[in-house]
């Protein structure tokens, strides 16, 4: 029983894994850019989420609010930050997010203070029993919540147009565009979407820690890289399975290996003894 | 025009100068974490110092000097606390220094502050090798088995809980803690069920908790800061575990009672800090810090409001800016302050009571005072 409820709290910290993770590697996808500022995005989402349903008491208000505007965010961070410098190495658009990412981190600390937030009457705290397991409501959300938007996103890329052009862009860029495809505006919707699903992953670990604070990226910066490395870089099926394997194993991990490795290390060692095996990542090709 | 130019001159001449008389104030130095994860403990620790050196001015001052703090950003770190700790003394000239930091930034600077043959207090860090740096180096505030052994009274004796799990934090608060409780269980008929350790980073503690929820212990003894215990315990609370939890000073913030909200209730912790104290100095302190700061006080603020005043007091005392002489009127040091009697050992360690708290409506409030000099004597050597 133990081993059931132990799966169940892997998962629904796998669940943020994905949403965070998701969005990191369909900006590698596509740029091969390693995304390291989409981590100070997510931190963005939880307060966006707090504040909002403080001054409104509203819930999934807070939620497509946050989603819409650290979205357009997302677009903004690609077209100032990094379009000016997509000619140069990989490692110069690197180094420009990890300084974008401490900057975010710094002004949040000055604008929100250094306490961090937390909901005055934090909604979905209520537990759900369900046999001997006991799930908190935020809990639940948190994985029905990325069941929804991963397959509202796996249903856009394979159903629309627009979904086609994107998947079209990211598989042969050059030849996308000959075909009529505005590549810019692919980039846009791949940023957009992305941040907006990090800004999700954001309002749910507000609501299941009760906090936000400037820092509270710093943990998914690093992590998030490790889970599209073993997803096989650029592979959205691959990192969505590494996400919640990563959940689960640190989930086990924690209990069994906590006086060796703390969560973070099992993380990495998992990361290291994958690519020992399979250097192409979990589900790459070789 | 070229009148008017020399008139400038002239005064930024002068200026100069009554800024360099004004320099002969009495300046000391501290080192605290303004920016990075331990910001908001060291944006109370300054405030409290800040706080106390403020009412000293007030008061005149040092023997007549005033008091002027040189503040600088160790991040928590002692990578960044040794080289500040080495400005304070060889540039910067502070008769003496104080750390608002935590334990790896303080001992850091420790070796240097003592080094230089300048007095340093460390407020609430709480890593025993502290004050093993040397003669100058004082700390008043627990060191971390002093508090562990408590919470084992505390859990053993007080609450009659005998069998304990027990969550500890993996940096040098968490461990010393630990090593402190499992000291002193024995004594109280305590056995320790399992022990779980988490990270500074961990917010998410599902796996803990499902495990802790299997081990059904009496009670559970959690180390921690209030932003880690804060969601640990409404998580521990939300999972059904209704067994008292036993934190300790690093919750001491109205902020853990913000963040776990009702899951607070209950919760109890070893501290410096009573609210409910009838004692004028905490009174003053308490309604004076909230006055400053525009929230209330809590271990962290009153620690470093406690390190200035004892500092400040020596110096009075000692009537110079002879750096042995405070060092000396230090170690003679019995000084009220928010946090209690204040006087120390000859390794320079604190003897005082420790407060337990208790959380009752959505506040910190009186629990009991654990006073047994021999249980909480701290290390001497």
């Amino acid at each position: 029983m133990l081993a059931f409820e132990l799966t169940v709290q892997g998962l629904v910290q796998g669940s943020i894994y994905a949403l965070i993770a998701v969005g990191l590697t369909l900006v590698y996808g596509l740029l091969r850019i390693l995304h390291v500022a989409h981590a100070g995005l997510f931190t963005l989402g939880g307060y966006f989420g707090v504040l909002i349903t403080n001054a409104t008491g509203s819930l999934p208000l807070a939620i497509l609010v946050a989603m819409v505007v650290v979205g357009v965010l997302g677009i903004l961070v690609y077209r100032l930050c990094y379009q000016p410098i997509l000619d140069q190495p990989p490692y110069v658009a690197l180094i420009a997010s990890i300084g974008l990412f401490i900057a975010m981190e710094e002004i949040y600390r000055l604008v929100f203070g250094p306490f961090g937030i937390s909901y005055t009457d934090a909604p979905l705290t209520d537990t759900v029993t369900l046999a001997t397991l006991n799930l908190k409501q935020g809990e639940i959300l948190t994985m029905v919540g990325t069941v929804v938007l991963i397959g509202g996103l796996a249903v856009f890329a394979g159903r629309t147009r627009m979904g086609a052009a994107w998947r079209a862009t990211v598989t042969d860029p050059a030849m996308a565009e000959s075909f009529g495809i505005d590549v810019i505006k692919v980039r846009y919707l791949n940023f957009f979407i992305g941040s907006a699903l990090a800004a999700a992953a954001g309002v749910l670990v507000a609501l299941l820690n009760n906090l936000v604070e400037p820092t509270m990226g710093s943990v998914p910066s690093y992590k998030a890289l490790a889970i599209i490395v073993l997803g096989g870089l650029g592979d959205v099926r691959g990192t969505l399975i590494a996400a919640l394997a990563l959940g689960v194993i640190e989930s086990f991990g924690t209990i069994y290996l906590g006086t060796i490795l703390d969560r973070d290390a099992i993380a990495f060692a998992f990361l290291i003894i994958v690519l020992m095996i399979r250097p192409q990542g979990l589900f790459g090709r070789a | 025009m070229f009148a008017w130019k020399h008139s400038v001159a002239a005064i930024a001449v002068a200026v100069a100068m009554a800024a360099g008389s004004a320099a002969a104030d009495v300046k000391i130095g501290i080192n605290v974490p303004l920016t990075g994860f331990a910001a908001a403990d060291g944006k109370s620790a300054l405030t409290g110092a800040q706080l106390a050196a403020e009412e000293a001015n007030a008061a005149g001052g040092i023997n007549g000097e005033k008091v002027e703090l040189v503040v600088y950003d160790d991040q928590a770190s002692p990578k960044e606390s040794a080289p500040i700790a080495t400005k304070l003394t060889a540039q910067d000239k502070v008769v003496a220094g104080i750390s608002g930091s935590y334990s790896g930034a303080t001992r850091a600077a420790a070796g240097v502050y003592q080094a230089a043959g300048t007095p340093f207090i460390s407020a609430y860090a709480v890593h025993p090798d502290i004050t093993r740096a040397g003669d100058f180096v004082f700390r008043t505030s627990f060191v971390g088995e002093v508090q562990g052994r408590a919470g084992a009274k505390l859990i053993g004796g007080m609450l009659g809980k005998k069998r304990v799990v027990m969550i500890t934090l993996q940096n040098d608060f968490g461990k010393s803690l630990a090593a402190g409780f499992r000291e002193a269980a024995g004594k109280f008929g305590i056995t320790v069920v399992a022990e779980y350790p988490y990270s500074i980073k961990d917010r998410q503690f599902g796996p803990i908790v499902s495990k802790v929820k299997a081990d059904k212990p009496e009670a559970i003894y959690a180390s921690g800061y209030f932003f880690t215990a804060g969601p640990l315990v409404s998580q521990l609370r939300a999972a059904g575990i209704d067994v008292p939890v036993i934190g300790q000073e690093g919750y001491d913030s109205e902020k853990f009672i913000e963040i776990a909200g009702k899951a607070a209730e209950g919760v109890i912790i070893t501290t410096s800090l009573d609210r409910d104290s009838d004692k004028a100095e905490t009174k003053h302190f308490i309604a004076a810090f909230e006055k400053k700061a525009g929230y209330k006080a809590d271990m962290v603020a009153a620690s470093g409001h406690t390190a200035m005043k004892v500092l400040i007091e020596a110096m009075r005392k000692a009537g110079t800016t002879d750096k042995k002489a405070i060092r000396d009127a230090i170690a003679a040091a019995k000084v009220e302050a928010s946090t209690g009697t204040i006087s120390f050992n000859g390794l320079g360690e604190v003897r005082k009571d420790v407060q337990v708290q208790v959380v009752k409506d959505g506040a910190w409030h009186h629990h009991s005072v654990i006073s047994d000099p021999d249980l909480l004597a701290p290390p001497s050597k």
